[in-house]
């Protein structure tokens, strides 16, 4: 019984630190947003304690009154939020993928600076880079300029504020979130295997499909959770290359807590966004005790 | 508001005291401003006649300097909220009173900039500068421009243009076109309001702050943007002007203002007073190129900036141009009504 003890203080003197920390830094924060999505909008911003259910009625269909009307345009936002994350998560990965594989096949020291070279762009201001976007995709921009002097295309191209230059700007954004656990995967990959795999007589699509993808799925879907995430509540790159017409659901949230003064609705529609996230984690979480099985 | 290009978030604290260490003797001041809002020449010369050292950090939208002070941040003296932000921030006790109205040179201010409906006699606050929200345009894409009308027809006609990511500012383009005020709390009006915009999307290719660059290099044919494009324009006479549209246009007014939280009140009030000064507020506009209510400034300002009618437009023009208020639970007309705007493609 003594031991027993002595554990669970070890485990208290262990854990506590980190578990005080969540709770006041994670927890607090969500639950004073939860308990915000429930009130009402205070006049300059804030909370007044009246209990309402109409932020979620807005987004989700019961809602009519003056000031909170369901509209299906936030359902639309959302939809369209897990679309681009989604497609950015894949054009992550398909830029990534080969470039871990490349990248592991170094010599350590160059191995050593390709990996540098991945993170480096975490050097400077996010804004600074985004900007530097907007001089590459506008009309005038760069890269329309190569295009049209190498007779490509006569008039410029539409990059700037689409879709295609949100997508873009979050893949350049994400990259080091998917590449890094890709490659702690895909440098694992034991070539022995994949030796072995040909001299059983397995083609090179088979050895890929059969021992490679499986072997590298951890580091793909870890890469792409910790991409989608982020990319979901992003604000900053569909307003920029956007120009805020590529409404993403992060702009919408932003609107509420800044210019729109009503953060009960703003927090509404963070719940929202969580909820969703959370449904992600179960459903990898089960897919991953599957393949456990 | 004047805003730049990589907008004001990009906090910047700039101690501009001389010699900080002599200066220390006189106290301090600490100023929260909009993002390039005050010349900094401007603060120089109060270090150097007060020996009162300045600091000075910046915000993006009045809506963030308020939730600051609101969420207790301590430690500034003097805020420059607009009109009606003054009025809420009186509203939420947060100002400190300054009998400013009754101070020596206050005969300098032009009656009628004194606006904040809870402030009449400027017992709290200074108006400090102001200005107008119109069009700067490409001269070889959209020459001869004249209004909003003319702004849209471009768009129509396959041109770029851009509209600020404002949604009192652009729903406010919307009531200006059908007529009504920029404050209408009246849904059916509001709604108009975003259905004219909604109808004019042709050509809008951004909601967005940071248009000026690109209607120098003529990716946008005209933009929808502040007076401080004259600064711009000074620089690129050939290329870009900026014009009041002829239909009508919103302005905007800062006041200076002193917080019942402020450290160094008596420094704060010797700043308001320093800045009645005409040589001082002319010293201001002359980097920022926008309007002074000092009326004794205006002989001081250099004559390009006060002939420019853009800038200090006639009493017709003047009465065109209307200020916005605050809406209190009635913003959320808005809101709504904005999500609709940047959804409609």
């Amino acid at each position: 019984m003594k031991l027993a003890r002595r554990k669970v203080l070890q485990l208290i003197g262990l854990l506590g630190a980190p578990s005080v920390f969540l709770l006041v830094f994670f927890c607090g924060p969500l639950l004073t947003m939860l308990v915000y999505s429930f009130l009402t909008p205070g006049i300059y911003g804030g909370v007044d304690w009246v209990f309402s259910h109409l932020n979620y009625g807005r987004i989700l269909g019961w809602a009519d009154t003056r000031y909170e009307k369901f509209d299906p345009v936030f359902l639309g936002i959302f939809l369209r939020s897990l679309r681009l994350a989604g497609l950015t998560v894949v054009t992550s990965l398909l830029v990534s993928y080969p470039a871990a594989f490349w990248i592991s096949r170094m010599s350590p020291g160059r191995r050593d600076f390709a990996i540098f070279l991945v993170t480096l762009p975490f050097f400077v201001s996010l804004i600074v880079r985004l900007f530097a976007w907007v001089l590459i995709l506008r009309p005038t921009g760069f890269l329309n300029q190569g295009l049209m002097g190498i007779g490509i295309t006569s008039d410029p191209i539409e990059f700037l504020y689409s879709d295609f230059a949100v997508i873009l700007g979050m893949t350049y954004v994400f990259i080091p979130f998917m590449f890094l656990p890709l490659y702690g995967s895909i440098e694992k990959l034991d070539i022995a295997q994949l030796e072995a795999s040909s001299d059983l007589g397995a083609t090179r699509v088979q050895t890929f499909w059969k021992v490679v993808l499986p072997a590298t799925m951890p580091g793909i879907i870890g890469g792409s959770i910790i991409t989608f995430i982020p990319s979901l509540g992003n604000f900053i790159v569909p307003s920029v290359l956007g120009g805020a017409k590529v409404l993403m659901i992060g702009n919408l949230i932003e609107q509420q807590f800044l210019s729109a003064r009503n953060w009960p609705f703003g927090s509404a529609l963070a719940m929202m966004v969580m909820a969703a996230v959370l449904l992600l984690l179960v459903v990898q979480l089960r897919l991953a005790r599957r393949g456990d099985a | 508001m004047k805003k730049t290009a990589l907008r004001a978030s990009l906090a910047l604290i700039a101690p501009l005291a001389l010699t900080p260490l002599a200066a220390t003797a006189e106290g301090t001041l600490s100023l929260y401003n909009w993002g390039d809002y005050i010349n900094p020449a401007v603060l120089n010369k109060f270090t150097e006649e007060t020996g009162i050292e300045v600091t000075l950090d910046t915000y993006g939208s009045n809506e963030e300097m308020l939730a600051k002070i609101q969420a207790g941040a301590t430690g500034y003296d003097i805020v420059f909220p607009s009109v009606h932000m003054h009025d809420i921030m009186y509203q939420l006790g947060l100002l400190a009173k300054t009998d400013i109205g009754s101070a020596a040179g206050f005969e300098n201010i032009d009656p009628q900039f004194v606006r904040a409906k809870t402030d009449p006699d400027a017992e709290y606050c200074l108006p400090y500068a102001w200005g107008n929200v119109g069009i700067v345009y490409n001269k070889e894409l959209a020459g001869g421009i004249t209004g909003w009308e003319d702004f849209f027809a471009l768009g129509k006609e396959g041109k770029k243009i851009t509209l600020l990511d404002d949604l009192r500012e652009t729903i406010g383009v919307g009531l200006i076109m059908g007529g009504n005020s920029v404050n209408s709390t009246d849904p059916a009006e509001v709604e108009a309001a975003a259905d004219y915009i909604v109808s004019n999307l042709d050509g809008v290719t951004a909601f967005t702050y940071d248009s000026v660059p690109q209607v120098i290099s003529g990716d946008v044919a005209a933009a929808h943007w502040y007076v401080g494009a004259n600064l711009f324009v000074s620089e690129n006479p050939e290329t870009i002007g900026y014009i009041i549209p002829k239909e009508g246009a919103t302005m905007y007014q800062e006041d200076i203002c002193v917080l019942e939280s402020a450290p160094n009140k008596e420094n704060a009030i010797k700043f308001m007073e320093f800045y009645l000064q005409p040589e001082i507020a002319a010293l201001n506009v002359e980097q920022q190129m926008n309007g002074t209510p000092n009326i004794p400034a205006q002989e001081l300002i250099p004559a390009e900036i006060v002939s420019n009618e853009t800038i200090y437009p006639d009493q017709e023009t003047m009465g065109k141009l209307q200020i916005f208020e605050d809406l209190g639970r009635d913003l959320q007309l808005y809101n709504s009504e904005w999500t609709r705007i940047k959804t409609a493609q």
